[in-house]
């Protein structure tokens, strides 16, 4: 083993060790969550919601959904033209976030929340009725 | 307070009043059982007045008790530091939630270790594999019994101190062998042959760099080179400071030689096979040792306890507590060396530089 | 050049050559062989130096087509290898003697389609579980015959005396998902590897086929999580090449400066596991703060972190955002004050140099006839780099600098990675001084592409990704495949992986960057 070899590969790791203490003595970049939050994008894909009234029950997001979670109810109600929605139901559980729904929707009805506090312990909480929580929200 | 209490309840208990009530109750008994004995004790000897028969005996209890101490509080404090140097030293903050600063998360650990099922393999060798976590710890016990924390704090100085201490600890390769070979698990076999091979390579640089230190100071007995150390000795002798620090990181089995427990190679190498409070003996017994060469380094170089002002164990543990901060900055900058380097670092490098500085103290010595 | 001399010879062994557009096919030539001509034409090829970037099989019902996809380094043009087979009994001969990677593409499509492949040593499991009794990817369903079963499940060779069998196995820290690699070992050195992959597969390309074009999105986001524009950008390419969709160049743009920071969130992850592997805990947190700025950045472009729904056919979802572009170029300049960091933490490192110099070495023979692209060729020496050779999308307008390495060791390949790294940061700075106003999306796209095949390859992280689609004029893939730059670079290791130290294995497939989600599909 070349003397000067050990040497010159010695003085490298104390290079190495002045990055880490320079990293010791700085302030550390995490954030402490749950007591405080990361602000989130405004374009952030949570689970969808719905925007307005104006939905139409036309079924088109729940045709374009890749893995089938939208289930639309709808109904006649007379003296209206056309379907009126009843629920709206999500299966949150196989949302891919892909966004083609929010694309698809003539009437630019849903919309993506920032929601993302989903924790469960059952699988049944996950399966929201957006029409209702749309009337809370309201 | 209480929450944390509660939390520590939650924690082991899982909410079984009774199971926790049994527990409270044989701790309180076993406790109470203690000092009522240590009390009937003082007071009989006091009664009799103290021969020096009694003044050995309650010299050797409270030192026994001292090594206890600081063997368990030593490595509970120890995981917390090594934590959150981890932590800041990667841009994060280490433990928080437990305790102030985290400062409860080794009991919390310890609680969970020991509260964990003692899983083990069918076809141990039940000897070796039973044996081995305590074997691993006996030898720490009797190193401390002779290092000085202090001129008075010394439980014994046995005048060929370091002769005791490398004979001790030798023991510990024996003990991650039997480890390695009682699990049966290629893994831990490899872990284990690996790190025979490195303590014995690693053992001669440590003994040829401390021969200096004793032809310099004169004396074998620990108390005896502290007292020697004029200026320390990490000064006349920097080379010595330099391989002794290294292969005391190698005996240890830290990053970067950490090769027997290399986590992403073996999967935690030797140990992987125990579980529950048999690992904590495992993990508790590394840091020990860490402590322990930091200990030998700062007695044999950094002049031990000597320094203004401040008691001697002040300074003792403010050195050593440095040192073992040195060697967790290496553990944590620094990728691991593989197996056949290792090797040849120590035979062809460390071995002969510590010969060389050998003859040439003892020329220097010698005009 | 190249080509020209090789169309002589295959003039010479009696193929119909055809010259097709490459603007809507995605390659150049096409050579329809009949099957026993095979191992005469691989022959022809692997003399004139092409590698084979992937082999395909579709089933046509009452027959099965295989196309091998041949490329050159220095003459990039594409030939495409048809041959038809029986479906009732496809027996094709092996090309794996010529071309050891086109053996691992056959194993593949043996279990996958049931084509027998004469002379091929080994042709068990790769990716399937033993209980399946029929044949995946075939459009009707047809059981595994007996003869066929037992030479699927004949894995695992007989040990000796001195040797024994380590798994390392699925669950194990160091390799990247889950891979399992059965090591014959002698002492500490590796003898033999039998690879078992498949932990998993999810059939994308079975799922392809029942979903429509544009519900294909998020399929293609999951196929590699660390890097995920990248496959994303192939597909969209692909089928707005097959239709013959003009792209708006503000929409070129957007997505070569998302294409770019992907990269380097992918070499960044690559660079902290790469060290967590070798020993080294604190580089994985630096690297991760890095990563986690562009991640922020993505977000606020995207909306998702790690799978990005983003690209569409004909642009991109939705324009940029306020400040994207301030950002961008805010992460740049951290970025190369950063890398300084690196440079002093682990690239003089002497603990470093001594686990990664010299340690897996390959050769420029090896890395041919294996197919392998990407950061792992450019440091064996060959500058094959897809954005240069083959330029699409936005790469039409701005070039990267090309990183190149002689040594071929782990130590250059991670160089390679960090110099792609300065050459991403310089394209990005050139790129969002650069970006046109207009519009971000085609208005009007086609109803269904027309029917045919289509290639398409783009350079992402590791390699070359390509994607392989036969159209039928309905709106869904007739069959999509997709050639996934990990499992060529993977299978290069069973080569080099012989006689090494365990320590050392592992050094060199943390280097290969090997993500186990692309390459089990």
């Amino acid at each position: 083993m070349n003397p000067l070899e050990v040497l010159k590969g010695g003085y490298s790791l104390l290079k190495g060790m002045k990055v880490t203490l320079k990293v010791f003595f700085s302030r550390p970049v995490t954030c402490q969550y749950p007591r405080a939050t990361l602000p989130l994008s405004p374009r952030f894909r949570g689970h969808i919601k719905l925007k307005g009234d104006s939905c139409r029950a036309c079924g088109l997001c729940q045709r374009v959904c890749p893995t089938g979670c939208i289930r639309i109810e709808a109904e006649r109600v007379e003296g209206q033209k056309g379907r009126v929605l009843k629920a709206f139901w999500l299966d949150f559980t196989r949302c891919s976030h892909c966004g083609l729904c929010v694309e698809e929707c003539p009437q630019g009805a849903i919309g993506f929340s920032q929601d993302y506090n989903l924790a469960s312990f059952r699988k049944e909480d996950f399966v929201f009725e957006l029409l209702s929580e749309y009337r809370s929200r309201a | 307070m209480r929450l944390w209490l509660k939390r520590l309840y939650r924690l082991y208990f899982q909410s079984d009043p009774f199971k926790a009530g049994l527990c409270l109750l044989a701790a309180l008994t076993g406790v109470s059982i203690l000092l009522g004995l240590a009390w009937l004790l003082g007071k009989a000897l006091w009664d009799l007045g103290i021969s020096a028969w009694g003044v050995d005996f309650l010299r050797l209890v409270l030192g026994a008790l001292w090594v206890l101490l600081v063997l368990f509080g030593n490595a509970l404090l120890l995981v917390w530091v090594e934590r959150k140097v981890a932590g800041h030293m990667q841009w994060r903050i280490g433990p928080k939630e437990v305790g102030p600063f985290g400062l409860l998360q080794s009991i919390a650990d310890a609680v969970k270790l020991m509260g964990k099922e003692l899983v083990s393999p069918r076809y141990v060798d039940k000897p070796l594999y039973l044996l081995a976590p305590f074997l691993i710890f006996m030898p720490c016990v009797v190193v401390l019994l002779v290092i000085p924390f202090d001129p008075h704090l010394q439980i014994r100085d046995i005048n060929v101190g370091i002769v005791l201490i490398l004979a001790f600890s030798s023991l510990t390769s024996i003990a991650v062998f039997m480890a390695g070979w009682g699990s049966v698990n290629k893994y831990s076999l490899l872990g284990g042959m690996r790190s025979i091979s490195q303590q014995i390579a690693y053992e001669i640089p440590m003994v040829l760099s401390i021969v200096p230190v004793v032809m310099l100071s004169g004396s074998l007995s620990l108390k005896g080179i502290v007292e020697a150390q004029k200026v320390p000795y990490l000064l006349l002798q920097p080379v010595a400071f330099f391989i002794y620090l290294i292969s005391a990181v190698a005996e240890v089995n830290r990053t970067p030689f950490d090769l027997p427990e290399a986590e992403s190679e073996l999967v935690a190498g030797y140990h992987i096979e125990y579980s529950g409070m048999r690992f904590a003996m495992f993990f508790l017994a590394e840091y020990t040792n860490l402590f322990i060469v930091s200990a030998l380094l700062t007695t044999f170089f950094l002049a031990g306890y000597k320094g203004p002002w401040l008691p001697g164990w002040a300074w003792f543990f403010i050195k050593t507590y440095l040192v073992v901060f040195v060697i967790m900055w290496f553990r944590w900058t620094f990728p691991r060396v593989r197996f056949d380097q290792l090797l040849n670092f120590s035979w062809k490098f460390l071995i002969p530089l510590a010969m060389l500085n050998l003859v040439v103290t003892g020329g220097v010595l010698k005009l | 050049m190249v080509a020209e001399g090789l169309l002589r010879d295959l003039d010479a062994i009696g193929c119909v050559v055809e010259e097709v557009p490459y603007e809507r096919k995605g390659y150049w030539f096409d050579v329809k062989a009949q099957k026993e001509k095979l191992p005469e034409l691989a022959g022809a090829f692997d003399q004139h130096g092409y590698f084979v970037e992937e082999v395909v099989c579709v089933d046509w019902r009452e027959e099965l087509e295989l196309l091998y996809h041949f490329n050159h380094w220095d003459d990039p043009r594409r030939f495409s290898v048809r041959t038809r087979v029986k479906a009732t009994d496809p027996e094709v001969p092996s090309i794996w003697n010529i071309y050891p990677g086109a053996g691992w593409h056959e194993r593949e499509i043996h279990e996958f389609f049931g084509v027998k492949f004469k002379g091929h040593p080994n042709l068990s499991y790769l990716f399937l579980h033993p209980d399946i009794d029929f044949y995946p990817l075939r459009k009707d369903f047809v059981p595994v015959t007996e003869e066929d079963k037992r030479v699927l499940l004949g894995r695992f060779p007989e040990g000796d005396e001195e040797s024994f069998w380590l798994n390392m196995g699925p669950q194990h820290p160091s390799t990247h998902g889950v891979l399992r690699l059965l090591l014959k070992m002698k002492g500490e050195f590796i003898e033999d590897m039998e690879p078992v992959l498949g932990y998993m597969h999810r059939m994308q390309e079975k799922m392809a086929e029942e979903r429509s074009y544009s519900q294909y999105y998020p399929n293609t986001a999951r196929m590699d999580y660390v890097a995920p524009l990248a496959f994303s950008l192939c597909y969209v390419l692909a089928l707005e090449r097959c239709c013959g969709i003009e792209v708006p160049e503000r929409a070129q743009f957007i997505r070569l400066i998302a294409m770019e920071l992907n990269r380097i969130a992918s070499h960044l992850l690559w660079l902290g596991t790469y060290l967590l592997d070798l020993g080294a805990a604190t580089p994985y947190f630096f690297a991760f703060d890095d990563r986690e700025q562009i991640l922020d950045i993505l977000e606020g472009l995207t909306g998702s972190r790690l799978t990005y729904c983003y690209y569409r056919i004909g642009g991109v979802y939705e324009d940029l955002n306020e400040g994207f572009l301030e950002a961008v170029d805010r992460f740049i300049q951290r970025m190369k004050r950063r890398l300084k960091d690196y440079d002093e933490l682990v690239t003089g490192n002497a603990i470093f140099l001594g686990r990664t110099k010299g340690i897996g070495v390959i050769p420029k023979e090896v890395a041919r006839r294996y197919g392998v692209t990407g950061p792992n060729l450019r440091a064996s020496g060959v500058a094959f780099d897809i954005r240069v050779c083959e330029p699409y999308d936005g790469y039409r307008f701005l070039k990267p600098k090309v990183a190149l390495r002689e040594e071929g060791d782990s130590f250059a390949r991670y160089l390679v990675r960090l110099d792609e790294i300065r050459a991403s940061l310089s394209l990005l700075e050139e790129a969002i001084s650069k970006v046109p106003e207009g519009p971000y999306r085609v208005e009007k796209l086609p109803k269904r592409p027309p029917v045919g095949d289509v290639f398409f390859a783009t350079e992402g992280a590791r390699g070359e990704v390509g994607v392989y689609i036969v159209s039928d004029g309905s709106d869904k893939p007739y069959r999509l495949k997709w050639r996934s730059p990990s499992f060529s670079n993977f299978v290069s290791f069973t080569e080099i992986g012989k006689g090494m130290l365990i320590a050392d294995a592992v050094a060199t497939l943390g280097s290969l960057d090997l993500v186990v989600p692309e390459m089990d599909r």
